[in-house]
């Protein structure tokens, strides 16, 4: 039962837009660091786009899809219109405005600090008040997801909460609190610094703040993924959902050890003690868990929905999955991605191996293929599935999905294998160009090639993607009936209390964030000799 | 856990297969992490032991970042110590001379922003944090020459920030340390 | 559902939970915190604690070899991007008078034709950088060392001031449509040359940096040669002489040019 359709349908609408935007940045990007480009340009224009490519597509793009898709769950899964509608318009408004306000001083060329910040540089105090306000926004929408989890639970004593509105709380309570590193980097340090207060500022505190948002936000932009993988996958193809304690198994390890690993991205730093390294570390190795035990439940749903058509045979079962279907193309197209993408992150969390590749491309490359790849093709499939019963019109064009969908993967796979190729070369990230004529570095221009060349064929899918959703406004009207979620196996009677519920989880979550965080960031904080001069960018000439 | 007691066989068999995954992940987890710390400790590659600080503003002024105290010196031990500095947009040196078959330890810091520090074809790559000082503890295998860009975004010039590494010969690295006691190969 | 409470020991989950959480926490804090730091001898640790305490993260002061003394002066300007950003009048004023003195050379608007640099509309950081080091000797020149000997921090403050707040002046030579050459434009990233702009104020301005539009030719070219063959130094930690010393002559030449038709 979808209630507030207008609501949710903004909400993706506004994402796709931003997102189509920072793809042709992308692809703009992708073309002239590439040999295709003759390199006689501003680099200036390179890193301003960067900056908005990156803020665009990690800060609002999975934001407004998270958001969205929450209050689609939230009224499908609780059966009841949203409580707050109003705050939702406003938390939707401040996440617009935001990302306004952010990207008029990135456009002028105010703020090229890339989306990271990277304090002691500092740029515009706009471009920081708008990333502020995305969040303040999307803390809207984990407040009215907590508020309508309670007011359900209240109503419905005993009840299981529906797995889907248990991981979309899951989901906004994790974004809730990783968002605070981040939020307390801009109030306390960035902001005072460029709004002129203060003219120093402790970049070394700057990253470890920067890294408890940096990880975790991964997994919130993960978190609409994994929760069609569990809730619309297995019911799109006609099956059931292996387990449903597994799944919330899954979601709560996430709430708990997606948090304190941001370390993991200091490894190299020279202002974290060895031994926090070697903690978050560990964690991190902890944080494949849940997504080891969600591909061998999807994995498993899929054959029980095979089996179900009548595939048979220990691997002849996969002929018959519904390969037609695009919600099953994506999902399959997502977890191999996944894979290749995991295998690649379990190498980035064990400093011995993360020396080798650290800020190399090998590093842009795999979180190109978790976000850019694993994740957005579920986006898409969310969109396609959700599309026709918040528009009232059938989506009818499922070749153009099919295609749409395979190009994004081809597209992905053949930007981002050369990426993690070079990255083992040792080519450093971040740069606007660079002379592939010299022999120290001409090896690498085959691939990086090859890799603009995927970066223009995921373009084509981004515009067939948008061709799907704007024919879709004008399908055919139809009444596409009420927005279900899969069904488990065997559905459990009863579940424990702690598999229903969040307070244990939460303090877990927090607990874990003092014990790997509280020292070091303390330690730092009473350093005063740390803090250094702010280098102001896109100052006055 | 506790609960499926009274269900269909059918769960139960579920249920069995999803633990012994379950496990099996775990342990593949531990031995990850197992493999990381034991590594470690016998490959000898640990993240840098101490936080050390160092004041961006005057490293020109005093201390071991001062420019006649930047490049290679032998140590007493016959170890050596490399001094460099990021700065937007160059290292300095410019050009770092190193023995093969040698210990090396090098400390850097950053004299403005954020850099990264990254000798091509090693496993030498760190971030040069304003306010603290990086070391690390490295032995290059044979002569030969290595890029050294940086590798973090530190301004519009980023692209531009390439040094370079010489590794030559352990003996005719101590042949020129003879001459003169901090040795680069600039110019 | 069970009824039974969330916060029990008779709740499989919580102990379970709470368990295996501060289990692994403990385990992996004594192995990064005690064992890792104390397995390696090159960190010279005194014992647990010290162990704890460097592999914490706890600062350690430097143990300060004897450094190499410089063979020539230094400049000792502590650069800062804020620094004499925000002009006061008073300055500006005072130095209007006190640039009286530097007018033969560098025009009485800042402007010269004379090759001597045009300060008018300079980076007020600049001009102060420059006066230091004339003062300090960092910087050597027959005719600017004598008149920075006598002159005190805040004249050099105000008369950089006051530079900083006259405008420029389009030079003699302006030639806007001059096509930038490629050593301008994008520098040669390999031999460690990023673009002129990014520090000089083109595109953005690194603190010390001067405005090199209008400059005379045969001046920027002079700078640049002894920057590259080191008969300057006063550039800290030698962020120049990097740049200058891997162009060419002929990229020397084509800056040179281009700068001095830009505005």
């Amino acid at each position: 039962m979808l209630t507030n359709k207008r609501l949710i349908l903004a909400h993706f609408w506004l994402a796709f837009i931003v997102f189509a935007v920072a793809l042709v940045l992308g692809a703009w990007q992708m073309f002239v660091r590439s040999p295709l480009n003759a390199w006689h340009f501003n680099p200036e224009l390179y890193y301003r786009s960067v900056t908005a490519h990156g803020s665009a597509m990690g800060y609002v793009f999975p934001t407004l899809i998270a958001m969205g898709f929450g209050y689609a769950i939230t009224e499908a899964s609780l059966e009841k219109p949203l409580v707050g509608r109003r705050w939702a318009w406003v938390g939707f408004l401040l996440v617009a405005v935001g990302a306004v306000v952010a990207m008029v001083p990135v456009s002028l060329g105010l703020a090229s600090v890339l989306y990271t910040f990277y304090p002691p540089m500092i740029g515009n105090p706009f471009y920081y008040i708008g990333v502020v306000m995305v969040v303040v926004g999307s803390w809207i929408w984990v407040a009215l997801t907590s508020i309508n989890f309670t007011i359900w639970k209240r109503d419905n004593p005993g009840k299981p909460v529906p797995l889907p509105m248990f991981a979309n709380v899951a989901g906004s309570y994790l974004w809730g609190w990783t968002a605070v590193g981040a939020a307390l980097e801009i109030l306390l340090q960035i902001l005072p610094v460029a709004l002129g207060f203060k003219s120093t500022i402790d970049a070394g505190l700057a990253r470890v703040f920067f890294s408890w948002t940096l990880h975790a936000i991964v997994y919130f932009w993960l978190m609409p993924t994994y929760i069609a993988y569990y809730t619309i996958f297995p019911r799109a193809i006609g099956g059931r959902l292996y387990s449903d304690a597994m799944a919330r198994i899954s979601f709560i390890l996430f709430v708990v050890v997606a948090m304190p690993i941001g370390v993991h991205h200091l490894f190299a730093d020279p202002q974290v003690g060895a031994g926090f390294k070697f903690m978050h570390s560990a964690f991190t190795g902890l944080v494949a868990l849940p997504t080891l035990l969600t591909v061998f439940t999807i994995c498993a749903s899929a054959e029980i929905a095979s089996r179900l058509r009548g595939g048979r045979g220990a691997f002849g079962w996969i002929t018959a999955l519904p390969w037609s279907n695009p919600i099953m193309l994506a999902t399959a197209l997502s977890l191999v991605m996944l894979g290749f993408g995991g295998a690649g992150g379990l190498i980035n969390m064990s400093y011995q191996l993360d020396a080798s590749v650290h800020n190399t491309q090998w590093i842009t490359g795999h979180f190109h293929l978790i976000f850019g790849g694993a994740i957005v093709i579920m986006y898409f499939a969310i969109a396609y599935d959700l599309w026709p019963h918040l528009t009232g019109r059938a989506l009818e064009s499922f070749g153009l999905m099919r295609a749409q969908l395979w190009l994004w993967f081809i597209g992905m796979i053949v930007t981002t294998f050369p990426w993690h190729y070079v990255g083992i070369l040792g080519m450093p990230r971040r740069m606007a160009f660079y002379d592939y004529a010299n022999p120290a570095i001409s090896p690498q221009a085959f691939s990086v090639v090859v890799s603009a060349i995927g970066g223009f064929i995921l373009l084509v899918s981004g515009i067939l993607f948008m061709l799907v959703l704007i024919r879709g406004q004008f399908g055919t009207r139809g009444e596409a009936g009420a927005y279900r979620f899969s069904v488990p196996l065997h559905m459990p009677a009863r579940i424990p209390v702690a598999l229903n519920s969040f307070g244990l989880w939460l303090a877990l979550m927090i607990g874990l964030t003092v014990v790997n965080y509280g020292f070091p960031i303390a330690q730092l904080m009473v350093l005063n000799e740390t803090s250094v001069p702010a280098v102001y960018v896109g100052a006055s000439r | 856990m506790a609960t499926e007691t009274e269900h269909s066989p059918g769960e139960a068999v579920t249920a069995r297969i999803e633990r012994r995954w379950a496990t099996l992940s775990i342990i593949i987890v531990g031995l990850l992490v197992g493999m990381a710390a034991y590594i470690g400790i016998h490959q000898a590659t640990m993240p840098q032991g101490h936080v050390e600080t160092a004041d961006p503003k005057t490293l020109h002024l005093a201390g071991e970042f001062i420019e006649s105290n930047l490049g290679s010196a032998v140590e007493a031990d016959g170890s050596v110590t490399v001094r460099a500095i990021g700065q937007q947009y160059s290292f300095t040196p410019q050009c770092v001379v190193v023995p093969s078959e040698t210990p090396v330890t090098f400390r850097a810091t950053s004299a403005d922003v954020v850099h990264g520090f990254l000798i091509e074809g090693t496993n030498i790559n760190t971030m040069l944090v304003p306010g603290y000082v990086s070391a690390l503890q490295v032995r290059f295998k044979a002569p030969g020459e290595h890029m050294m860009p940086c590798q973090e975004f530190c301004g519009i010039g980023h692209q531009g920030m390439w040094g370079k590494v010489k590794v030559v010969d352990k003996a005719a690295f101590l042949n020129m340390a003879a001459a003169k006691r901090r040795l680069t190969c600039v110019d | 559902m069970s009824d039974q409470p969330l916060v029990s020991l008779r709740n499989p989950w919580f102990v379970a939970g709470v368990g295996i959480t501060v289990g692994i926490a403990a385990f992996s804090a004594v192995v990064g915190l005690i064992w890792l730091p104390l397995a390696q001898p090159d960190l010279k640790l005194s014992g647990i604690w010290d162990a704890i305490c460097s592999a914490a993260g706890v600062p350690r002061a430097t143990v300060q070899d004897a450094s190499i003394k410089p063979e020539f002066r230094t400049s000792n300007v502590v650069m800062t991007s804020e620094m004499l950003t925000k002009p006061d009048q008073v300055s500006i004023g005072r130095g209007a008078t006190l640039s009286q003195r530097c007018a033969i050379c560098h025009g009485p608007q800042g402007v010269s034709d004379a090759n001597s640099p045009n300060l008018a509309g300079q980076f007020a950081a600049v001009t102060y950088k420059e006066l230091n080091d004339f003062k300090a000797g960092a910087r050597v020149s027959v005719v600017m060392s004598p008149f920075a000997a006598a002159i005190s921090d805040q004249d050099m403050k105000d008369v950089a001031a006051y530079y900083a707040y006259l405008p420029r002046v389009p030079s003699n030579n302006l030639n806007a449509g001059l096509p930038a050459p490629a050593i301008v434009v994008t520098g040669a990233p390999m031999r460690n040359i990023p673009p002129c702009g990014s520090c000089h104020g083109d595109i953005d301005n690194k603190a010390g940096s001067p405005w090199l539009g209008g400059q005379s030719a045969v001046y920027i070219k002079a700078q640049l040669q002894s920057l590259a063959s080191g008969a300057r130094r006063n550039d800290i930690s030698q962020q120049m002489r990097n740049v200058a010393r891997q162009m060419t002559p002929e990229e020397i030449d084509q800056a040179a040019r281009y700068y001095a038709a830009q505005p």
